[in-house]
């Protein structure tokens, strides 16, 4: 069996059809199991009260708009080094999530800061460095909305997607390289999290609920894509354009 | 079970708006996916009139399933 012919988009298009209801199902249900032990069973915290429920959204958002950010540029690359054109698709398709995820990271970030440090929003290097992350996105978006030709849109996205990957570090580290507004990390992977073990529950199912809602949510969006341009292909070969 | 007091100590406004606007943009999202569907299997119906119906590259006609 050759595996590679899995890399078709034509090949793909029904794989990927029987994974979106298993996906979706899956994560509707950690959503709701994560919503529920975030604010039932998780107590309010010592410093921040209640307002730190705000976190089981924040902080899963903020991961996926840097994670999908990466994979988009990995995908991105992949697709203009071996001129694999699914793979490019999967870029596209992944930028729209990873755009989503950051607003939502900015905006309850926002949310958060009001009530916690009196503001809305300032220059902190953290929250302006995930400011320029959705300004990437954006740039990633509108600049494929803008080159018809899918394969050139899709050469110059990569470029883009692969410069502004330097961004994902700078904002990961932000909070340990300056002298930052923005709290350092709660959970670190050598040391023991700082916070309780229900809070910490509801943190990481609400993370897995958004990792399977993405992973649905942009194969539903890479089928479109693949339909978009696909059938286009097809039927300019048909009439012989 | 106890029902969570939903002035949250003060915070409310805060916690509710911050989930108010992730729930408004994941709906926004699977709208707009699935208005893109939709006018997707609708191109492909007015396109089969005209052409032939479409058939993807490399396989036998997937756009059916």
């Amino acid at each position: 069996m050759n595996i590679y012919k899995y890399a078709s988009p034509a090949m793909f298009y029904p794989i990927a059809g029987k994974m979106i209801p298993w996906f979706s199902t899956a994560a509707a249900i950690l959503f709701a199991v994560g919503m529920f032990v975030g604010f039932f069973i998780a107590p309010p915290d010592f410093q921040q009260g209640e307002a730190y429920r705000i976190i089981f959204i924040h902080v899963p958002a903020a991961w996926m708009g840097m994670f999908l950010y990466v994979l988009m540029a990995i995908y991105a690359g992949i697709g203009w080094a071996f001129n694999a054109r699914l793979s490019s698709m999967m870029a596209s398709s992944l930028a729209i999530t990873g755009a989503m995820f950051t607003a939502i990271s900015l905006v309850t970030g926002a949310f958060w800061g009001k009530p916690t440090w009196g503001t809305w929003w300032v220059w902190d290097a953290r929250m302006t460095s995930t400011l320029i992350l959705m300004f990437l996105y954006i740039g990633f978006i509108s600049l494929q909305a803008a080159i018809d030709d899918p394969r050139k849109a899709d050469r110059a996205g990569a470029v883009l997607a692969l410069v502004g990957v330097i961004n994902v570090p700078i904002i990961y580290f932000s909070v340990n390289w300056w002298n930052t507004l923005h709290q350092g990390a709660t959970i670190r992977i050598l040391q023991k999290p700082t916070i309780r073990g229900s809070m910490l529950a509801a943190l990481l199912i609400m993370l897995a609920a958004c990792w399977l809602y993405s992973v649905a949510v942009v194969l539903m969006r890479l089928r479109c894509i693949i339909l978009e341009r696909e059938q286009n292909a097809a039927r300019f070969a048909e009439v012989g354009v | 079970m106890n029902w969570p007091d939903l002035s949250m100590g003060g915070y409310g406004f805060y916690i509710w708006g911050s989930y108010a606007f992730s729930l408004i943009a994941i709906v926004w999202e699977l709208v707009s996916l699935s208005q893109r569907r939709k006018a997707l299997a609708q191109q492909q119906r007015q396109s089969s009139d005209t052409v032939s119906a479409p058939v993807l590259r490399g396989s036998a006609n997937e756009t059916t399933s």
